[in-house]
């Protein structure tokens, strides 16, 4: 009997869906191995990863809420690994749109306007933080990736001080500002959840706007022509350099968003600690979903169920803490890898697509 | 007055005879390759049954037009290509050639169209690349063996010199330097002569003969009768893959060969030429800098009017892609001007260029006429994928893309089972026609093509070459850059010759004369 | 003369904090050459000074420790090589990989070996050890040969490399193979076989370089050890022209930065003094990036160097 999918996909989707059905099973089979080594049950460990993650109402919710600056920062990186460009400076973007729109929000007060203000604030330091490695690419072709990641350590030392110094708070112990005011604060949608409105944001209006633009403009013809055969796309008349330019900061501009989204929605302060690496968790989360926007909010829900989800496992099986890490770091490998592990099970006709 | 066209005559007298091959191969024979076939993944069958056999001390050239499977015979007996089936024999011993290296071990080297040399290395250290060294670099010991070798042969090298700072001839000395210096004793050219000058050309023949004489077996591939008739002793001329006869070249004469290259085709296309309409190209003192900063087109002014079509004759790299990368925004012009329909577009984005009418069928279509990874449909509208109705603002109508995808690929014949399918599982052949169908169905009122016909075989050149008549009485002005004289002659109103970045002569159809061109395009004096 | 001593311990600091740069960015140049641009530099650093923290906590002995950072920088720079020459990846995207995976694998098995809370150090570091009689020399004894043996390996391995690359055959045919790999297999060199010789000679000079942060530097582990100074070795080799020589040049100029960033906090008094020096410590990263803006426009490096090859 053979089986028939509900939709028809087209060769390439089902090629996609099968690389990320194998980069997940190797991660998790190598994750499985490294439970039994350290005397867990897998099944149960994974057990308690789900239900840490989906447990309930409100450990869903937080799922939801981690899923939020993860999911703002990878369609960014979606968009700038389309044209090849490889952004790996989210984490400073993240921090540096965070800072700006918090010293927004703190400046102004309550007013109708602070968390808009504060929003575009937030956006537009992401932007300006992306446009110097942008700048060094397109105009004098310096290579991004180095840039981009001497760029975090810029922004976050940067921030240090900041939050040591002029920007830090009169009424704490801890380098940290001062609150923001409460009209810049993300209202909760779910009472007694952290459930804000940045998860509507991240999958209501980012998400569809960044489909929209990759996959029906002509932005994203480019974007796709520019990563994929930057000679024949100037040949077709478009512009290379204007558009790797505007897709890092574009990304740049959207992990930005993500900061500023992170300290008005949950930490209502910006810390030196804001992200856990959630610029780098962007980076997998964009291959994994391999820069389809519909894929990389897939992969933003289950890195963000795994972050929730292992804390509740680490703490029911007294294993250590950041086996997402484990998970993240193995995971990347095996996406690279994924393409000729089918291929090689394509020869082999274990698969047929 | 004889007709400047005489040589496109195609006789079709002569039957052709395969040699039945010697049974078997003696040591008189230096190689003797036997029942050859290859058949490419695509489909395109190189090699039908081809049998070959080379004395020692003799030239033997393989003559044969564009895709008449000589390139395909010599890289299988240079080890770079593997045959489906046939045998080789060196010095009467059956020989399994797998790679370069093991040919070279049994005495083979090839010197290669596009030659195996590092740009940025000394000779010496090109040459001792191919030596087997181990431990300290002894560069020393390696020119002592370029003296030594060099000396005999009475070839002029300095080991010290770079290969960027070489002139193309050295070069391809270099090349043959390097086969002698590992022991090679059966040399294959492929194509030799088409980027050389004529004085080099016969400082290579001389070196032929030299080798000749020292017992080499050396093996030309041509496709110009008049070089296999100069320095050959034996000549084997190949048609669609097959051996169509081997000949002594002192029994045969100019007008036998080239019957023997070309028989069976007559070319269909009728060549109308009507009066041409205004100017539509201007360019005016051109200077364009090379990629490695050097000025590669030194003051070029041409004009193109509609209706049309110019040829650029000229041997490869003397100015040409600069000048047509320059014209098509493509490279920064440093100085001239070039107009437009009138419009002054000097140093303009390729897409103000492609937005004022010019077309442009690229000499490197896999690299710059095409995105392989995207799909058919995708590569129709590079050029006007942000004009409606296959966009509107900023959106794209994906329905009008398919529309005038499914229309240009009937239109052109492109064989493509879905305008969905991405471009590399084309053949090349098709990927051509997805480019022209591009370029010609833009409504553009330049075509600058740059070799269009290269790789093609003679019926789908003859489709191309139609296409553009068509244009061209459509009033269309096309700037036709070519190295194959032939092309050239056959289509064009006029013709420039372009040498060392200047042009260097001008002929009309009616004081049209090829040696002269042939000459010019050598920088020879006339 | 307190100034003039506190200069020579400048100096002296400069080149010390000079030394994970020179080995690492010397490991970069080699694998440059051969046309594979190694990102994933930064992760076998990390890796290395995980495995040689872990060796040297472990077993008490410091030399074990290094012993083990040298493995792990191997390691780590294999399985980029296994990407890379293998399976023909992206070097760019591979290399980002490696770095992620060194982050999580160290963060994990760093947590997997000591409980929360805990605060594993080593009790002693490799310290410097004075050349006999030319550590007496004054001035130049005290900056050149009272260092540690990292110093000295780093020195020792500019014109090793330099000799390696333009003096010996397997040079000549690592750079054919990082100017055009194709050629270089037509004329029968074994392409991959070269290039994992490089990323072998990669992977002992970066894991001693990440070793040497737990070892000799710091004596404990912390996953942003590191500290990109796997990227300023990048750009080092960008700016020192693919040269050992200009490796050398580099790496001092951004160990002296460091040093130097260091160095003026511990002049500074007054109520702005902590600020600063804080401050001061995105100086090494700026000044990269500003060395990268005036130096590193459009250069020229292996023809083929980050270009995937197979010899379809």
């Amino acid at each position: 009997m053979e089986l028939k999918l509900p939709l028809s996909l087209s060769k390439g989707t089902i090629r996609s869906l099968y690389k990320a059905g194998i980069s997940i099973g190797f991660a998790l089979l190598l994750t499985s191995i490294l439970f039994l080594l350290t005397g867990a049950n897998p099944f149960l460990a994974f057990y308690y990863i789900f239900a840490g993650a989906f447990g309930n109402i409100s450990l869903a919710a937080e799922t939801l809420v981690r899923t939020t600056p993860i999911l703002l920062v990878s369609l960014g990186l979606a968009i700038s690994f389309r044209c090849k460009v490889w952004n790996i400076g989210a984490e400073g973007q993240l921090y540096m749109g965070a800072m700006l729109g918090t010293i927004t929000a703190v400046a102004l007060g309550n007013t109708p306007l602070t968390l808009i203000i504060s929003l575009f604030v937030s956006i537009v330091g992401g932007l300006l933080w992306a446009s110097v490695p942008a700048f060094m690419r397109a105009r004098l072709g310096i290579n991004e990736v180095i840039t981009t990641f001497l760029m975090n350590y810029v922004s976050i030392y940067l921030i240090q001080w900041l939050l040591a110094f002029p920007f830090r708070s009169p009424d704490t112990l801890f380098p940290e500002s001062a609150q923001i005011p409460s009209s810049a604060v993300l209202p909760v949608l779910v009472p007694y959840t952290r459930l804000h409105l940045g998860v509507v944001i991240a999958l209501f209006v980012a998400l569809p706007l960044v489909h929209f633009l990759m996959m029906r403009t002509t932005f994203g013809y480019k974007l796709k022509a520019v990563g994929e055969n930057p000679e024949a796309a100037k040949y077709g008349g478009i512009n290379v350099g204007r558009t790797m330019l505007l897709a890092l900061i574009i990304s740049g501009a959207l992990a930005g968003l993500a900061g500023f989204v992170e300290v008005s929605g949950i930490q209502f302060r910006m810390r030196p600690s804001l992200s856990p690496g959630y610029g780098y968790t962007g980076i997998v989360v964009a291959l994994l979903g391999q820069n389809n926007p519909l894929g990389v909010a897939l992969a933003s829900i289950f890195l963000a169920a795994i972050f929730n989800g292992s804390t509740t496992m680490s703490r029911a099986l007294n294993q250590p803490q950041g086996v997402v890490d484990f998970i993240q770091g193995v995971l990347v490998i095996f996406v690279l890898a994924s393409e000729y592990i089918l291929r090689y099970l394509e020869k082999k006709g274990v698969v047929k697509i | 007055m004889q007709n400047p066209l005489f040589f496109l005559k195609r006789s079709v007298e002569g039957k052709a005879t395969t040699i039945q091959a010697d049974q078997h191969p003696s040591s008189e024979y230096a190689l003797y390759v036997k029942g050859i076939n290859k058949t490419y993944p695509n489909g395109i069958v190189a090699n039908r049954d081809v049998s070959v056999s080379v004395m020692w001390g003799e030239v033997h050239a393989i003559l044969g037009e564009n895709g008449a499977g000589k390139t395909t015979l010599v890289k299988i007996i240079s080890g770079c290509l593997k045959p489906d089936s046939g045998e080789i024999y060196i010095d009467g011993k059956k020989v399994d050639i797998d790679s370069p290296l093991k040919a070279v071990s049994l005495g083979i080297g090839m010197v290669h169209q596009h030659f195996t040399l590092i740009p940025s290395f000394t000779v010496a250290e090109n040459i001792a690349l191919s030596l087997p060294l181990k431990g300290r670099l002894s560069l020393d010991h390696v020119k002592e063996k370029i003296k030594s070798v060099s000396e005999v042969l009475n070839l002029k090298i300095d080991p010290d010199a770079r290969i960027e700072q070489l002139p193309v001839g050295l070069r391809q000395r270099v090349e043959i330097l390097r086969l002698l210096c590992q022991d090679v004793k059966i040399l294959i050219l492929d194509e030799p002569t088409s980027v050389l000058t004529p004085i080099e050309v016969e400082d290579l023949f001389r070196m032929i003969r030299e080798l000749k004489s020292k017992g080499k077996s050396i093996i030309i591939i041509t496709h110009k009768v008049r070089e296999a008739l100069a320095i050959s002793d034996r000549v084997t001329i190949m048609r669609g893959g097959r051996v169509v006869k081997t000949l002594m070249t002192k029994d045969s004469n100019e007008s036998e060969l080239a019957s023997l290259v070309v028989e069976g085709f007559c070319p269909s296309l009728k060549i109308e030429h009507v009066g041409r309409g205004d100017p539509i190209l201007l360019v005016k003192d051109l200077k364009v800098k090379g990629d490695r900063g050097e000025i590669a087109v030194k003051g070029i002014s041409l004009v193109l009017h509609s209706g049309e079509i110019l040829g650029m004759a000229g041997v490869a790299g003397n100015g040409q892609k600069e000048l047509v990368e320059a014209i098509t925004g493509l490279r920064r012009a440093e100085s001239g001007t070039i107009l437009i329909k009138n419009c002054d577009l000097t140093n303009n984005p390729p897409k103000s260029i492609i937005r004022n009418g010019v077309a442009y069928i690229p000499e490197d279509r896999m690299r710059r006429g095409v995105i392989l990874t995207m799909s058919v449909s995708e590569n129709l509208v590079l050029k006007n994928f942000e004009d409606p109705p296959y966009s509107k603002g900023m959106i794209m109508d994906k329905g009008a893309i398919e529309r005038s995808a499914s229309e240009l690929i009937t239109r052109f014949g492109i064989k493509a089972s879905d305008p969905w399918i991405t471009v590399n599982s084309l053949s090349g052949g098709n990927i051509q026609k997805l480019v022209v169908a591009r370029e010609l169905s833009n409504g553009a009122s330049i075509l600058i093509a740059e070799q269009p016909t290269a790789g093609l075989d003679v019926k789908a050149s003859e489709g191309v070459h139609q296409k553009m008549m068509e244009l061209k009485s459509k009033g269309v002005g096309i700037l036709l850059v070519s190295a194959d004289l032939d092309e050239i002659v056959r289509l064009s109103d006029r013709i420039l010759v372009i040498f060392e970045g200047r042009i260097v002569g001008e002929f009309t159809r009616d004081n049209c004369d090829i040696q002269k061109i042939a000459r010019l395009m050598l920088g020879a004096p006339v | 003369m307190i100034e003039w001593a506190l200069i020579i311990g400048f100096i002296a600091a400069g080149i010390r904090t000079s030394a994970p740069l020179m080995l690492a960015s010397l490991g970069e140049t080699i694998v440059e050459r051969g046309g594979i641009l190694n990102l994933g530099i930064e992760g076998a650093m990390l890796i290395g000074a995980f495995t040689g923290f872990m060796g040297a906590f472990l077993t008490g002995n410091l030399w074990i420790g290094l012993l083990m950072a040298i493995l792990g920088g191997i390691l780590t720079v294999l399985v980029f090589g296994i990407l890379v020459v293998r399976i023909n990846l992206d070097q760019v995207v591979s290399g980002l990989a490696i770095n992620l995976l060194a982050a999580g694998l160290c963060l994990y098995f760093f947590r997997l070996a000591f409980s929360q809370g805990a605060f594993p150090y080593l009790s002693e570091l490799i310290g410097p050890y004075p050349i006999p009689l030319l550590s007496q020399i004054p001035v130049i004894g005290d900056v050149l040969f009272n260092q540690t043996i990292f110093v000295y390996v780093g020195i020792i391995a500019v014109p090793i490399t330099y000799y390696l690359i333009f003096k010996t055959s397997y040079g000549l045919k690592l750079r054919s193979v990082g100017e055009d790999p194709l050629v270089a297999a037509y004329l029968g060199i074994d392409v991959s076989r070269i290039r994992y010789t490089a990323l072998i000679l990669e992977g002992i000079l970066v894991g001693m370089a990440g070793g040497l942060l737990c070892l000799s530097m710091f004596n404990v582990f912390d996953t942003r050890i590191v500290a990109a100074r796997g990227f300023v070795a990048v750009s080092i080799v960008i700016l020192g022209r693919w040269n050992p020589v200009g490796a050398l040049a580099g790496s001092l100029l951004f160990g002296f930065t460091e040093a130097l960033s260091l160095w003026i906090g511990t002049f500074l008094i007054g109520p702005a003094s902590a600020s600063i020096s804080q401050l001061l410590s995105l100086l090494p990263y700026l000044v990269t990036l500003i060395a990268l803006l005036i130096g590193g426009r459009r250069v020229r490096g292996p023809a083929a160097l980050g270009s995937p090859f197979s010899k379809e």
